[in-house]
């Protein structure tokens, strides 16, 4: 039980790092990007910046159910792995009805 | 003017988003709903956005809510995350789904929706009015799903027992579907399903929903980003101005009497209900 709690603890942890760092870096280029792009100064970077900025929002939530799939499998907890899979399968789901 | 032209995005057009993102943020967090239900009657109603362009950002702004407010909880157990991974999987199909079903319904059938579930929101938000936090505050085996948080209020630790699985991964699916066709979270239909009958603590249960509509946000908002919907020049003022709205929110909203602001903004989403339900009959 206490070993399943500090891997739960420890899962919880590296998830708040990943959305953190996916949170921080995307709300950054958007600044900047907008900042740019509103004063028109090289408004080509600034589509780049704000583009990126948008893909690394959109691809932080993924990122940590990755990151969870791998923990579940780590502690072998397949009832956990099989069911984060599910929702990476549904999200691949998104991009197929995206772009087929 | 088009507005979803990038090159007709001015200045003003950005601080307007932005403004309005601030606004619905510090709304959203002061009442426990998300920014959303107020960010896309504002974009729709007032700017003229389609009801899909307007949902894709307001999904953009909930993933960013998600990402932040989770990122900040991490660590102090408040968020279930077994509860929030079983209920994903439940969120993410129906977000699936109801993107898909929002590229293929007409404008009028979303607006009638989104009248439809501002109303259902006005009346979850009076029902509230006067609630307190419903705390369990035994020391029975969490179980399974169950979990244990440290409560300031009560200055221990509390654990709780999930009930009714079925049902919460039912309301999960049915918040996945609403999320992507309307660009809200869905944390108002699972909120308190999961508090009134699945015994999870109130803020237990929000702050594992508030993990859970990243995931469900991104399944709807790939598909408007893949269709063109979800331009970056107009979802990054809003993204900014629900992060700035929401820190400032959560600040102002300590101590508060949000008993009036819940009143009046039920009367806000049944106003807004009206002019959706206007406008889907042209």
């Amino acid at each position: 039980m206490n070993r399943e709690r500090s891997a739960m603890q420890r899962l919880e942890t590296t998830i708040g790092e990943v959305l953190r760092f996916g949170t921080i870096t995307s709300s950054t280029m958007f600044a900047i990007g907008l900042l740019m792009a509103v004063v028109g100064y090289q408004p080509e970077v600034a589509q780049l910046l704000l583009g990126a900025g948008l893909v690394i929002l959109l691809a932080t939530p993924p990122s940590r159910v990755v990151v969870s799939v791998i923990e579940y499998m780590r502690e072998r907890d397949w009832t956990f792995v099989v069911l984060t899979l599910i929702v990476l399968l549904a999200l691949a789901g998104s991009v197929v009805a995206a772009y087929f | 003017m088009n507005p979803l032209n990038p090159l007709n995005l001015t200045a003003t057009l950005a601080v307007i988003i932005f403004g309005a993102g601030t606004v619905a943020g510090a709304l959203g967090i002061a009442l426990g709903l998300g920014g959303g239900i107020f960010l896309v009657p504002f974009l729709t109603l007032v700017l003229g956005f389609p009801l899909k362009s307007a949902a894709a950002i307001s999904l953009a702004t909930v993933i960013a809510t998600s990402s932040a407010v989770t990122a900040q909880r991490a660590g102090n157990q408040l968020i279930n995350l077994r509860v929030g991974m079983v209920l994903e999987a439940a969120t993410t199909v129906g977000s699936l789904l109801g993107g898909i079903t929002a590229q293929l319904v007409a404008e009028s059938v979303l607006q009638r929706l989104f009248g439809v579930v501002a109303i259902g929101v006005a009346a979850v938000v009076l029902g509230r009015v006067n609630k307190r936090n419903v705390i369990l505050d035994s020391t029975v085996d969490p179980g399974w799903l169950g979990g244990r948080f440290y409560e300031e209020e009560s200055g221990g630790v509390v654990s709780y027992r999930v009930k009714r699985l079925p049902l919460a991964l039912f309301a999960s699916f049915i918040a996945g579907n609403v999320s992507s066709l309307l660009g809200i979270g869905g944390g108002i239909i699972k909120v308190p399903v999961l508090n009134s009958w699945c015994g999870m603590p109130l803020r237990a249960a929000a702050a594992t929903s508030a993990l859970m509509i990243g995931v469900t946000a991104t399944g709807g908002a790939i598909i408007y980003y893949g269709r063109g919907d979800l331009q970056p020049l107009l979802a990054a003022p809003a993204v900014l101005g629900v992060q700035v709205g929401s820190w400032a929110g959560a600040r102002l909203a300590y101590g508060a009497s949000v008993k009036w602001l819940k009143l009046l903004m039920a009367a806000l989403l049944v106003i807004v209900a009206v002019l959706m339900f206007l406008r889907s009959t042209p």
